[in-house]
């Protein structure tokens, strides 16, 4: 794992990118999709030397903490608040949320402990399991990384006839929030970095509409430094031989047809819907929801709960869904850094450990100011 | 939330559970979105699943790709 890192091995490759980006004679503008690949580029301080070579990076959709919308939220702060014996799970991030109900830590007391933090959906169930007399509903937020282990979480449900187990589902598809992006032409992207893990589940061939129908180069990779910098260089490359394709450069874990297994448990227990994401609004075919053979576990039903689709978030000044279209950078938000920190987020973005905002104030400050 | 880490299974039991190691680290992984998973295999973890199997040939020829990129900056040309 070591060999990926290796500065010796870093500096080469950041010459070659510039003699690229010379030999297309102009800066190119780079979306990572995914919050992991900001980390890295943040974390490694790769972003500013990119900056410098002549690639601007740009952060993207790929957080689903930032792109679920308050109403999950609300929807679901309300019902712990007036449920007695009943139990959210969810990740640890998703609880940290500011809503005009508060966040599921602040509006729900702490003494009476019905909010579980859990790490693996998995664990959700063990939980139904502890507390048969509780209903136990769990918040689960993800891409496609994740959404095969809650479909399998589900089935297992299932299997182990748990009667007093849901799932509030907050899961959405990568691809569909890429072509919204293309379309609304707002920020002009000259290639893709497209998330590695996310890409194990799904392979290529749902990002060809990219490079075939928006000739826009792209590249899958991984999340250590050198990875990334082999994702922009397959990239250039695309761009200097006017070739986009969907390159894969983590081949280490991604197959070219994904990994069917899960693809086969996730189109078991959900269908394909349109959903609302913060700060891209409607998306068509986005979102999933359980299927009919699974209603039994779906919240919504169970406790008649709707998702009547916020129009702005809670706070107003929070531009959270301009920094996840690519439009603007957090340092950008008035807000950054003032009212707006870790410990007093104004928005999920602030929250999430793959939040823009996030990272920016953890790592972007010693080279911004 | 996408963060996977890679880990080495060094146990698989009856019901589809495995036991990783990634830096001493121990921990429980569910090998079910898995097919043929064998113990000293390298898998990526998320959320207490194995999501996909390390093809160790594929990482040696990253690794190759980037010593060769090294070696010609080295080289100067
Ligand atoms: S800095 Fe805070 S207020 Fe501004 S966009 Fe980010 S999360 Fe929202």
């Amino acid at each position: 794992m070591e060999e990926f890192r290796q500065e010796e091995v870093t500096s080469a490759l950041i010459k070659k990118i510039k003699k690229k980006i010379e030999a297309i004679g102009r800066s190119v503008r780079i979306m990572e999709v995914c919050g992991t690949h900001t980390m890295t580029v943040y974390r490694y301080g790769l972003k500013p030397i990119l900056e410098e070579s002549g690639v601007d990076l740009l952060s993207g959709p790929g957080c689903p903490v930032c792109i679920t919308p308050d109403e999950y939220h609300e929807i679901i702060i309300s019902l712990l608040t007036e449920r007695p014996k009943t139990i959210v799970a969810s990740f640890g991030d998703m609880t940290r949320v500011p809503t005009s109900k508060g966040s599921l830590q602040t509006a729900v007391p702490a003494a009476s402990s019905r909010l579980k933090i859990v790490y693996s959906p998995a664990e959700a169930l063990e939980l139904a399991s502890s507390y048969p007399d509780c209903e136990i509903i769990f918040f689960g937020a993800g891409f496609e990384t994740t959404i095969p282990s809650i479909a399998f979480t589900v089935k297992e449900a299932r299997a182990r006839q748990l009667t007093n187990f849901s799932l509030l589902a907050a899961c959405w598809l990568i691809p569909p929030p890429l072509r919204a992006i293309l379309e609304s032409a707002e920020v002009a992207i000259d290639g893709f970095l497209y998330p590695g893990h996310v890409s194990v589940i799904i392979g290529s061939a749902p990002y060809r509409f990219v490079a075939e129908e928006y000739k826009i180069p792209g590249t899958i990779t991984g999340f250590e430094p050198n990875d990334v910098l082999l994702g922009i260089i397959s990239i250039l490359d695309q761009i200097l031989e006017g070739k986009p394709q969907v390159a894969i450069e983590y081949r280490r874990a991604v197959k070219t047809n994904g990994n069917q297994k899960a693809l086969a448990l996730m189109a078991e227990v959900f269908e394909i819907r349109d959903a609302f994401w913060r700060g891209l609004g409607l998306i068509p075919q986005s979102g999933l929801a359980l299927k009919k053979e699974y209603q039994e576990f779906d919240a919504l039903k169970r406790f008649s709960l709707s998702l009547t689709p916020s129009i702005r978030s809670f706070n107003p000044s929070c531009r959270c869904g301009e920094v996840l279209r690519g439009v603007i950078s957090p340092k950008d938000c008035p807000l950054f850094g003032q009212v707006c920190r870790p410990e007093s987020p104004y928005g999920p973005c602030m929250v999430s450990h793959e939040g823009a905002c996030l990272i920016h104030f953890k790592y972007g400050l010693r080279w911004s100011e | 939330m996408c963060l996977g880490i890679p880990a080495k299974i060094i146990a698989i039991d009856e019901n589809n559970f495995g036991k990783a190691e990634y830096l001493g680290t121990r921990v429980r992984v569910n090998l079910s979105l898995l097919d043929e998973i064998n113990i000293g295999d390298w898998v990526i973890i998320h959320a207490g699943f194995a999501i996909t199997r390390l093809d160790e040939q594929e990482a040696q020829e990253t690794l190759n790709l980037l010593r060769e990129i090294s070696q010609t900056d080295k080289n100067g040309f």
